[in-house]
């Protein structure tokens, strides 16, 4: 058991690492950090009036947000496994005393850790809306980072998934993005479906209301919790049998 | 320490190997030669857990390679055909990473990097970056790696692959000192290694092994192995019609030559016969030049199994075309 964690944990801090060797990493961070100024920006007008609501606006519904949400997580993982095959080093990596379980984990905490990272500055406008603005509520900015770092994590774990399908980057890097739009928008078109109740349970799952109605107002609804921990298990757990699939050919 | 019994491997409706089954003693060194193709990384991939094999069971280490396969990998030290490496690390970081995934830490690490380095010859490249390395180092790094739990068994593919001639000799002779401690099973399709470093051979063909046996065996056991190799300053001709006067009338095994020289093999002859040979040869004024008892090869005995399997499975073909004409 203790054995099992460490290799653990050392394949985790190998994906921590490598995340900052790869030049692609610094390109998401940029991006990440204008569309993340562009969006502070744009609450600033909104803070004037209440502070929470320019929080609220900063951390989940502005576009710059959404924009950042959808495209950034496939950035961060489209190289994790795809690389791996195409340069051979799955098997180097296989044929050592490693479970396919342990890989996957470590690839999406990897991600998800430089995830955090990308976020983390956000921290300061957090800090300067606090200055020169009224006290924010705590509870919102919590439960505004909790969406935030739930949301990033099921799709990174669906980044991590799509992208052990190729040896290709790309076919991952777009797989994601599809999946992703989908996960947004179709319970947004569940409008033009017959069935009430199928329309009902889609508009359950949209992303967009789950910001608007309970992270942004500074309520963590149980039932959110569950759904993008359930998502990151399933895709997790999907990763987990693709890198297996070798072994049923 | 490695067990097969009657492994086959199928990729979709190709077979890429058809019940094999071969043993592996403790502090063997055995080479698995073939042709490109012939199923010897299908084999290793499946010793390491890679892959599955289709149906049949192959033990490592007393551990079966599927269910028990992270006590298999404990085991063994791999060294794929293709060494793929981080590219992003130093030398030093990689084999830290490796020794960790594999259980080491600490001071035992420490030591172990530096044992692996040492035999390696990696002592002055820790600091360099994987990524710019030859592939002369990158084979070493690999090696290391495989080294680095210091595993009871070794499995190589194609250990001398892409090295300059002078790196080749290195490896052959690490192998060699790793051979007295450790079991290990390599690949290769160069001959003239596989002898030097190999007691034992298994020849591999289109997914079935056609030899297996130790060099010497080998040796013997195609057509008592030797024959007499007789070299003429003359016509061929001459030669071979000398050599059907002779009685008992020799099987010429091989002749040709120019006008200037020629050269005949017969199978061997007793001692006495020898003698006879030889003066009957220069009774008949053959200008014999050279006349010496040879070893077959490992070459000739390779190209033997595999060409007479081959020769086997289009044999029928052929006879049905001569008939024709």
């Amino acid at each position: 058991m203790v054995r099992y964690l460490r290799t653990s944990l050392t394949l985790i801090w190998r994906e921590i690492e490598s995340n900052f060797y790869s030049p692609l990493s610094y390109i998401v961070l940029t991006v990440f950090l204008v569309l993340n100024g562009w969006s502070f920006k744009d609450s600033l007008p909104a803070a004037q009036w209440v502070v929470s609501d320019a929080i609220r606006y900063f951390l989940g519904l502005s576009p710059m947000c959404w924009l950042a949400t959808i495209f950034i997580p496939p950035l961060l993982t489209m190289r994790l496994l795809s690389e791996e095959r195409k340069s051979g080093t799955i098997e180097t990596l296989m044929t050592a005393p490693v479970t396919e379980t342990q890989v996957i984990f470590a690839k999406y905490a990897g991600a998800l850790f430089f995830y955090i990272f990308l976020w983390s500055p956000s921290l300061i406008y957090i800090i300067i809306i606090k200055r020169y603005g009224a006290v924010p509520d705590n509870g919102v900015i919590f439960s505004s980072y909790c969406g935030v770092f739930l949301l990033g994590s099921s799709l990174i774990a669906l980044g991590v998934f799509t992208s052990s399908f190729s040896a290709n980057q790309i076919v991952g890097a777009i797989t994601a993005l599809i999946l992703n739009l989908l996960v947004f928008f179709i319970p947004y078109f569940s409008d033009f479906l017959p069935w009430a109740g199928v329309r009902r349970t889609l508009q359950q799952l949209w992303v967009y209301r789950h910001f608007q109605d309970s992270f942004s107002k500074g309520v963590i609804d149980t039932f959110h919790l569950v759904y993008y921990l359930g998502l990151t298990t399933f895709f997790l757990f999907l990763a987990v049998r693709s890198l297996e699939a070798r072994k049923w050919r | 320490m490695i067990t097969i019994t009657d492994l086959t491997k199928r990729f979709y409706d190709v077979v890429a190997l058809d019940r094999i089954s071969f043993e592996v003693g403790r502090d063997e060194v055995v080479g698995f030669l073939g042709p490109n193709g012939a199923g010897k990384s299908t084999t290793l991939k499946i010793l390491t857990s890679f892959i599955p094999a289709t149906s049949g069971s192959a033990r490592v280490a007393g551990f079966d390679v599927f269910s028990q396969s992270l006590d298999v990998r404990r085991a063994v030290g791999y060294l794929p055909e293709h060494v793929a490496l981080y590219t992003d690390m130093r030398v030093s970081e990689y084999l830290n990473f490796r020794g960790r995934i594999k259980g080491l830490g600490g001071k035992a690490l420490r030591l172990r990097i530096a044992t692996v380095l040492e035999l390696c010859a990696l002592t002055d490249m820790t600091s360099r970056i994987v990524g710019q390395l030859s592939k002369g180092y990158r084979q070493r790094v690999g090696l290391a790696d495989a080294l680095l739990s210091n595993p009871p068994i070794l499995l190589l593919d194609e250990p001398t692959g892409g090295l300059d001639p002078n790196q080749r000799r290195e490896v052959r002779q690490l192998v060699a000192r790793l051979g007295e401690e450790h079991t290990v099973l390599l690949s290769s399709h160069v001959l003239a290694e596989v002898e030097s470093m190999c007691s034992r051979v298994i020849i591999i063909q289109k997914g079935r092994i056609v030899a297996d046996g130790k060099l010497d065996d080998l040796v013997t056991d195609l057509k008592g192995g030797r024959r007499v190799f007789i070299e003429a300053g003359c016509p061929v001709e001459t030669l071979e019609a000398a050599c059907r006067a002779f009685r008992p009338e020799p099987e010429i095994i091989e002749s040709g030559g120019r006008e200037t020289g020629s050269f005949l093999a017969v199978p061997p002859l007793d001692d006495a016969q020898r003698t006879r040979f030889l003066r009957h040869l220069v009774d008949k004024d053959v200008p014999v030049r050279e006349f010496r008892v040879d070893s077959y090869t490992l070459e000739e005995i390779y190209m033997k199994v595999t060409l007479a399997q081959d020769g086997a499975l289009e044999s029928a073909p052929v006879a049905a075309e001569g008939e024709q004409e």
